[in-house]
């Protein structure tokens, strides 16, 4: 029997998932002797026309990290859609958009504005900006189209599977491909990580006093962190109420409080909204000047809130008023 | 309703608002009316998705300071709410849109009139739902009339 065919790629993403993958380490040589790459632009030399050429699902799976912002990045999860059985968006940028989904909080305009123009270090006199097509010396030139929002996969192709994580952390990865392999996959649409949130796991959760109330927010660089205390008890802001478990603690385990890059919890859409809820619900104030003091003290909420996940939020990116 | 008149949802507490009237009588007044037990219930997502439907304010009446039936769920509320408005300034959501009162009025009678004061301060912000609307416009569509040239 044909071994089953896999590709991995790459859209809007750091290479920090495909790493991830190679962190799978001595696994990754049983996965490579158990399946057929066909596909993994960052490691191996294939070409997607090789791809193009293929039967419709032909391939078993296809794992696909990095947000999608350019026609070129929804090409290529169109075309791995159509040949692929099972889509696994691999990690935050594909799950949720990412870090990059913070770029939703500004226009494109405005990043074309800052960076072709307006940065100190931009010299342009001509004032040249990107544009889709060019004809110089009788060539027509073309460039991948550049949207006006940072989306998650789930938004432009359908998705089977979800593996969140910045990046997904091995065993996870090696317990998903496993399913795959050995065909033990739950219902479509599942994320392949625990239900609960990360504080149900959490070691320091034990240190939690029976009524938090906090008076101070307080940066994590600002304060030598107490390493076996819970976070929002010391009054850092840490996002583990909100978070899906299954990271296995790796910024905790290094004294830094969960910044959400699992994503929220099962059967919630919108992380930060639900940590609103929680963090207000700790706050120690009695007038209204003290919680303005207390909410002066956060830098940058929607930032804080949505560092992974802006994209997939309700309200998805910042509202600009159009100009009639 | 006129085009131009703003769509405002009002969460209120049975225990302090309206409670001596018929549910049914004062519901025919307000548009958009969800009387709850306590304000302390409302989650910040109800709130999100409110706008998120299209509303262009969220009005929500709670118990007198002090005076919740479950000791502490207006005060809550005010914390939530609080943060929320914060958070939705800097998504380019008007602070104005939010807005929460402490207070009781057993017959309800000041609902509609809080609703109109509201209501006037919204529409100088204008609609909210330029974006709303574009938010429920399938994803491919809105990157392409988005991402243009």
């Amino acid at each position: 029997m044909a071994k089953p065919k896999v590709a991995i790629c790459w859209l809007g993403g750091c290479g920090g998932c495909d790493e991830a993958v190679v962190d799978i380490n001595e696994v990754l040589l049983s996965v490579a002797g158990a399946v057929d790459l066909v596909l993994w632009p960052v490691a191996l030399d294939f070409k997607y026309h090789s791809i193009e050429a293929m039967k419709d699902g032909e391939i078993a799976l296809s794992i696909i990290n990095g947000h999608i912002r350019n026609s070129e990045q929804e090409e290529v999860a169109e075309l791995l859609r159509k040949k692929s059985q099972i889509v696994l968006a691999f990690g935050a940028c594909a799950c949720f958009g990412g870090t990059p989904g913070l770029a939703n909080l500004t226009t494109k305009e405005d990043i074309f504005d800052w960076v072709y123009k307006n940065a100190p270090t931009v010299i342009n006199p001509k004032g040249n900006v990107p544009k889709t097509h060019s004809r110089i010396n009788g060539k027509d030139l073309t460039l991948p189209e550049f949207y006006g929002q940072v989306q998650a996969l789930k938004d432009v192709i359908d998705v089977d599977y979800y593996l969140p994580g910045c990046p997904p952390p091995p065993h996870l990865i090696i317990a998903a491909i496993s399913a795959v392999i050995e065909n033990k996959l739950p219902p479509k649409g599942s994320t392949l990580a625990p239900h609960r949130s990360l504080c149900d796991s959490c070691t320091r959760n034990k240190t939690k006093p029976e009524r938090m109330a906090i008076t101070e927010i307080k940066r994590i660089h600002e304060v030598e962190a107490n390493p076996d205390t819970c976070f929002l008890a010391q009054g850092i802001l840490c996002l583990g109420p909100a978070t899906r478990d299954g990271c296995g603690e790796a910024c905790m385990n290094i004294n830094i409080p969960c910044r959400g890059c699992f994503g929220p919890v099962e059967g919630v859409v919108d992380s930060g909204a639900k940590y609103i809820s929680a963090l207000a619900s700790i706050l120690d104030v009695q007038t209204d000047a003290d919680m303005n003091r207390l909410t002066d003290q956060i830098k940058d909420l929607a930032g804080y809130l949505y560092r992974f996940s802006l994209p997939t939020s309700i309200l998805k990116k910042k509202r600009v008023k159009e100009l009639a | 309703m006129s085009e131009n008149k703003p769509k405002i949802v009002c969460f209120s507490c049975k225990f302090g608002w309206g409670y001596l009237t018929d549910e049914a009588t004062l519901s025919k007044q307000i548009e958009n009316w969800i009387p709850i037990i306590c304000t302390g219930k409302i989650d910040t997502t109800d709130i999100m998705n409110a706008f998120d439907q299209g509303a262009d304010g969220v009005l929500i009446l709670g118990c007198p300071e002090g005076d919740c039936h479950y000791q502490d769920g207006n005060y809550e509320a005010k914390k939530r709410v609080h943060l929320l408005s914060r958070l939705l300034e800097s998504m380019g959501v008007e602070k104005g849109r939010i807005r929460i009162e402490l207070g009781t009025d057993p017959e309800g009678k000041t609902i509609p009139q809080i609703i109109k004061e509201m209501s006037k301060d919204l529409t100088k912000l204008g609609s909210s739902r330029t974006g709303a609307i574009a938010a429920k416009r399938p994803a491919r569509e809105m990157i392409k009339a988005k991402g243009g040239k």
